[in-house]
């Protein structure tokens, strides 16, 4: 088994943010309910945006532009992701490492390349 | 590990490898209009790694010791020649494809680039020795496959054919990682040699798992009942180029490694999976013989026809013996040029307009409008049949051959049964052509005329097909003989 | 005992998260169910000692695959009422696949409590290599040994790039809308006025 105790700062971390945030949001709540007066109708507690009910549901189809972005995004992150265990083992790997993250990135910079000419990259 | 022993082994890859990537910037560099020479550029580049392979294969250098970056991938007799195959048949593709998306607008450079991608992906796969390098190379042959697929995206149903493909392919190769995983849990190693080593002798329950899902996860691959569900679908929906690809070189990348598994990672294991192969080839043939006679859609019949022949090829797999994946091997490249040969007839069946006529109606009296086309559909279509004279006739021959000296005469007979009831809806296609009237309201355009690339891939696969195909037979056995001895070497 | 309880927590977090995916009826809380199990199961990856899996877990998956998920639930025009009809109308045909899969699973389970399970041990180039961290271990593999099978997985990313593209890029290069920077820049008054001094009672002809 691991040495956990290395990460029980981060467990402590966790769990003060877990209660803190969750104090944020119910502690008002709790007030509000405690000191004020309750007393909900309909009309309350309907949807209000700028004076009328909504207009439509908040989950609305857009535009395929947004999905590119991500796709581009994720393939980059991955990319990144692999450079930290090369990063860190180059003492192990040497020159053989070294040689193969440069091809690596190269064929990604020539996909980077590819996409910017093509103009993915641009927004309009 | 021998640098540069190993690159030299992976040359037609490497080289396939530099060219897409130089196509890709020159796609996006030059205008859409060059895509023709790009796709020029990327058939050589195919040429010429399939005369790299065979210069491989016919100096010697492959041979089963032939080991690429430690143990990955190894060039041996079995995986050259299903290289070849592969090149060949991505190669007739690619001469096929243009004018069929020119003719919508829709042709651009990232289609041979895609291609070529494919190839290297399923010439690694054929040449894995390492579950690793199988799934990477599938990987890369399936992720290129979708987008192919739909690749004319504003076509409605080549988009749904694309997204099918995806998502069955994404849930086959979660079984196949799975399978995996279990079988490196309890084998210790993804080497295939380490594999088979580890799993002498009798087999647990976990193993025995992991052996059946990675089957299966590759049973999706080959389009083998049961999983054969999405193959009609993505066959008719994918724009037919594709889907000539896709019947072709995929299918016989996936067949040749399901072959290198069984016989060397799980080849200690043979009782486990012999049962597996014997169902899936029985249920194939019964169900793509069965289920192609209602379909009016000529491109879900080929689907059908296609899911029937893979039963055939895994009669041989089932076997067990050497003999057996020889007589396969040659019934792969048999069927290889059957498929590519009615689906390039298939494209040339479009009317001035570029409308494609695929249904059995808009075939009807085909004899008399254009008797050189009809003439070779005969000929496809009686040797998918079977039909003696035709060279389709000996690669079932060899087949059941092999089949009945390996004790398996029951699957032998049902085979042969399948192929007579199969042989139904290929004698339709001939009775359709030459003695159905066409249709007297004959608003319908004629057959357009096809450019010279279509017809000379069509001749090849007509002649090679006739009886003079038998000319090739001792070679054909010589090299068979020899890429399945490959496989037993370990043994 | 604190990893005994982390444990517990953990699994119990990824399984309970793993069933809401799919019983949440709005498709995005199933995604944000989706984002908790993979965090948890992070945590499962950190208490095992596989460091790196956490990190690449969190990174790539609760970070970039999330971001997709949403993205594609956003595009897709789901009819949130009709699926539902088909849920009920196909109810039938998943309860018995449930039933087949809870079957196996017991049959597996009891497989297991038969003390069936006999991992094989890790081929020796695969055996973790004294004095280095988890992540170096994987470095030290992945960059020499496997050094091919990295490059080819670049290569599965450029094609998944391509792939992103061909399929989804238009080309507005055309277009009106489109904002050319450089040449809004070099734009000179020259260009775009005419200084005509036209006669009393004539008109300026363009």
């Amino acid at each position: 088994m691991v040495d956990l105790s290395q990460y029980l700062p981060i467990l402590i971390f966790l769990v003060i943010a877990l209660g803190l945030s969750t104090l944020f949001v119910f502690l008002p709540m709790a007030t509000a309910r405690l000191t004020g007066v309750y007393n909900p109708t309909a009309e309350k507690l309907s949807e209000y945006e700028c004076g009328f009910p909504a207009f439509e549901d908040a989950r609305s189809q857009f535009d395929v532009k947004f999905y590119l972005v991500a796709i581009s995004f994720i393939i980059f992150d991955l990319e990144a992701a692999f450079l930290f265990p090369w990063a860190v083992s180059l003492g192990v790997t040497g020159w053989v490492g070294w040689t193969g993250m440069m091809i690596f990135l190269g064929i990604l910079a020539i996909g980077l390349a590819y996409e910017w000419k093509i103009g993915a990259l641009d927004w309009d | 590990m021998n640098f540069a022993t190993s690159l030299m082994l992976i040359g037609a890859e490497l080289g396939l490898c530099l060219v897409a990537l130089v196509l890709l910037l020159l796609s996006a560099w030059l205008p859409r209009a060059a895509a023709r020479v790009l796709t020029i550029a990327a058939a050589s580049a195919l040429a010429g790694a399939s005369i790299y392979t065979l210069a491989l294969l016919l100096n010697g250098t492959a041979g089963p010791d032939a080991n690429a970056f430690g143990a990955l991938l190894r060039l041996d007799a079995f995986s050259a020649v299903a290289k070849l195959l592969i090149y060949l048949s991505t190669f007739a593709c690619l001469v096929v494809t243009p004018s069929f998306f020119e003719r919508r607008g829709q042709y651009r450079g990232e289609y041979p680039v895609l291609l070529l991608f494919n190839a290297v992906g399923m010439s690694l796969l054929v040449s894995a020795t390492d579950l690793m390098t199988l799934y990477i190379g599938l990987e890369l042959s399936s992720l290129s496959s979708y987008i192919l697929a739909s690749f004319a995206r504003s076509d409605m149903r080549s988009a749904e054919a694309g997204l099918k493909y995806f998502i069955l392919g994404g849930l086959a190769s979660g079984i196949l990682l799975y399978g995996m995983s279990l079988v490196y849990g309890f084998a210790g190693s993804t080497n295939f040699d380490a594999i088979r080593t580890a799993l002498a002798g009798e087999l647990g329950t976990g193993a025995l798992f992991g052996i059946v899902l990675v089957f299966a996860g590759l049973a999706f691959k080959i389009s083998a009942v049961p999983f054969h569900m999405w193959t009609p679908d993505v066959y008719d929906g994918a724009p037919t180029p594709v889907t000539t690809f896709f019947a072709g070189a995929p299918k016989i990348a996936a067949v040749a490694i399901l072959t290198r598994l069984s016989f060397s990672a799980f080849g200690e294991q043979f009782a486990a999976w012999q049962q597996i192969v014997a169902f899936v080839a029985l249920a194939s043939i019964v169900v793509g013989a069965l289920g192609a006679i209602g379909q009016e859609n000529l491109k879900r019949v080929l689907a059908y026809s296609s899911i029937n022949n893979v039963g055939f090829l895994l009669i041989g797999l089932a076997t067990g013996t050497a003999a057996g994946v020889s007589a396969m091997l040659i019934y792969l490249a048999i069927y290889a040029v059957m498929t590519l040969g009615s689906f390039v007839a298939l494209l040339m069946l479009h009317d001035a307009d570029g409308v494609p006529m695929e249904t059995f109606g808009s075939i009807a009296g085909l004899a008399q409008r254009k008797p050189a086309l009809a003439w070779a559909l005969l000929v496809l279509m009686f040797s998918l049949a079977g039909i003696p004279p035709l060279f389709g006739f000996y690669a079932k021959l060899v087949v059941f051959q092999a089949a009945v000296d390996a004790g398996l005469i029951a699957l032998a007979t049902v085979g042969i049964a399948a192929s007579v009831i199969g042989a139904f809806y290929y004698i339709k296609f001939v009775k359709v052509m030459f003695f159905d009237a066409r249709p007297s309201s004959d608003a319908r355009a004629e057959v357009a005329r096809n450019p010279a690339g279509h017809w000379s891939v069509l001749a090849a696969s007509t002649v090679l097909l006739s009886p003079l195909g038998f000319l090739l037979t001792p070679a054909m056995e010589r090299w068979a003989a020899a890429a399945a001895s490959a496989l037993f070497l370990t043994a | 005992m604190i990893q005994l309880f982390a444990f517990y927590m953990f699994a119990t977090i990824v399984i309970l998260a793993a069933v809401m995916v799919i019983l949440a009826r709005n498709p995005v809380h199933s995604v944000l169910w989706l984002i908790l199990a993979f965090f948890n199961a992070a945590g499962l990856m950190v208490l095992v000692g596989a460091e790196f899996v956490a990190v690449l877990l969190v990174i790539v998956y609760v970070g970039a695959v999330a971001v997709l998920f949403l993205f594609v639930v956003m595009m897709l025009d789901i009819d949130v009422a009709s699926m539902r009809a088909g849920f009920v109308r196909n109810a039938p045909l998943g309860f018995a696949v449930a039933l087949v899969l809870l079957a196996e699973m017991v049959l597996g389970f009891g497989a297991y409590r038969a003390g069936g399970l006999a991992l094989g041990t890790p081929a020796a180039p695969s055996q973790a290599l004294p004095g280095l961290s988890n992540i170096q271990n994987v470095g030290a593999l992945l960059y020499t040994r496997y050094v091919f099978l990295f490059e080819m997985a670049g290569l599965i990313l450029l094609v998944a790039m391509i792939g992103a593209i061909v399929l989804t890029h238009r080309d507005r290069r055309g277009s009106a809308a489109r904002q050319d920077i450089a040449r809004q820049i070099g734009r000179k008054p020259v260009d775009a006025t005419v200084m005509t001094r036209p006669k009393v009672g004539e008109g300026v002809e363009l």
